[in-house]
């Protein structure tokens, strides 16, 4: 764990997040209120989104602020997934 | 294009499931011989970036949106099973956490975003890169969306055959409008790739995993096979 939090990968977490919240304007700016590709299809096809088995345990939020706040949840719980996950992987086979 | 619960026939689904874990596990064989500690860190700071930049829709027209998928771009940089686990946590933590896919679906999300847009990015990226780099990048993240989008088109026509029109979408319109759609959102996700690319490519290209690209190469070291 101590490797990640070198100076050049918090430089690198960092550029990636301000990227994001300044992306996350455009975002809401231009696409907040439109489906994605699958969805358009969906919608072209007169199918509804049927109820989720599983709803999650958050949402990404319906505002700049929310959404910034979730991306950032979301960021930390995967970068330290994908870590524990590939030391894990390693752990093992040594 | 994550697929929602509910939209797939069951049998479909239950096949997406059987033949994620089937590659997962070889992903994990491969993987654990492979792994050093710089790689680990790259691959939790780039999951952790696809997971945000996966938030960001960008619009293609029509009221439509798209966002990055990524698997080209972590397998550009780590290679294609590094691609597939990094692209499946995160798949599992958006359907977990954020409710984004449903879970009864996830197998078929893991196969075709994590999977098969792996492969299909390193296939393109392998073929191409030795003539020309950067278009062997555009090319890799453009046909990884393309090609996810037709074979989610043929999940959802065949779920509607399977199942008398109960489930998914008739083929006739199934794989014109995920074709067109993701025509559009493919190039954007090839721009977006191309660029991070080109750009570590240029800061740190020592982090590029598959080959030293030329561009990233300084004048003298040109000709040394990296």
């Amino acid at each position: 764990m101590r490797e990640l939090f070198r100076k050049r990968w918090v430089k690198a977490m960092a550029c990636i997040l301000v990227i994001f919240s300044i992306g996350l304007v455009g975002y809401y700016i231009f696409s907040a209120g439109y489906g994605d590709g699958l969805e358009a299809t969906m919608d072209e096809a007169g199918v509804d989104e049927s109820e989720p088995v599983f709803s999650g345990l958050l949402d990404y939020g319906g505002n700049y602020q929310a959404s910034l706040a979730m991306g950032i949840i979301g960021f930390i719980v995967t970068l330290l997934a994908v870590y524990l996950l590939a030391r894990l992987l390693r752990k093992n086979e040594a | 294009m994550h697929i929602p619960d509910g939209l797939m026939a069951p049998a479909v689904a239950a096949l997406g499931w059987a033949a994620a874990i089937v590659v997962l596990a070889l992903t994990v064989k491969v993987l654990n011989r492979k792994l050093d500690d710089r790689q680990i860190t790259l691959m939790a700071v780039l999951a952790a970036g696809i997971f945000v930049a996966q938030m960001l829709n960008f619009p293609i027209g029509g009221g439509t949106t798209g966002h990055l998928l990524g698997a080209a771009l972590a397998t550009i940089i780590l290679g294609p099973f590094a691609g597939i686990l990094i692209i499946t946590t995160i798949l599992i933590i958006q359907a977990l956490v954020f409710g984004d896919g449903g879970l009864t679906a996830l197998g078929l999300n893991i196969l075709n975003m994590a999977v098969i847009g792996s492969l299909v990015a390193w296939a393109f990226y392998r073929a191409m890169r030795g003539r020309q780099e950067k278009v062997a990048v555009f090319v890799a993240a453009f046909a990884s969306v393309f090609t996810v989008a037709l074979v989610a088109a043929a999940e959802l026509a065949i779920s509607h055959s399977m199942s008398a029109g109960v489930y998914g979408i008739a083929g006739e319109i199934a794989f014109p409008a995920m074709a067109v759609y993701h025509l559009f959102i493919g190039i954007g996700e090839a721009i977006i790739t191309s660029g991070v690319v080109l750009y570590i490519g240029q800061v740190s290209p020592g982090m590029l995993k598959l080959h030293k690209p030329t561009w990233a190469v300084k004048p003298k070291e040109v000709g040394v096979d990296a």
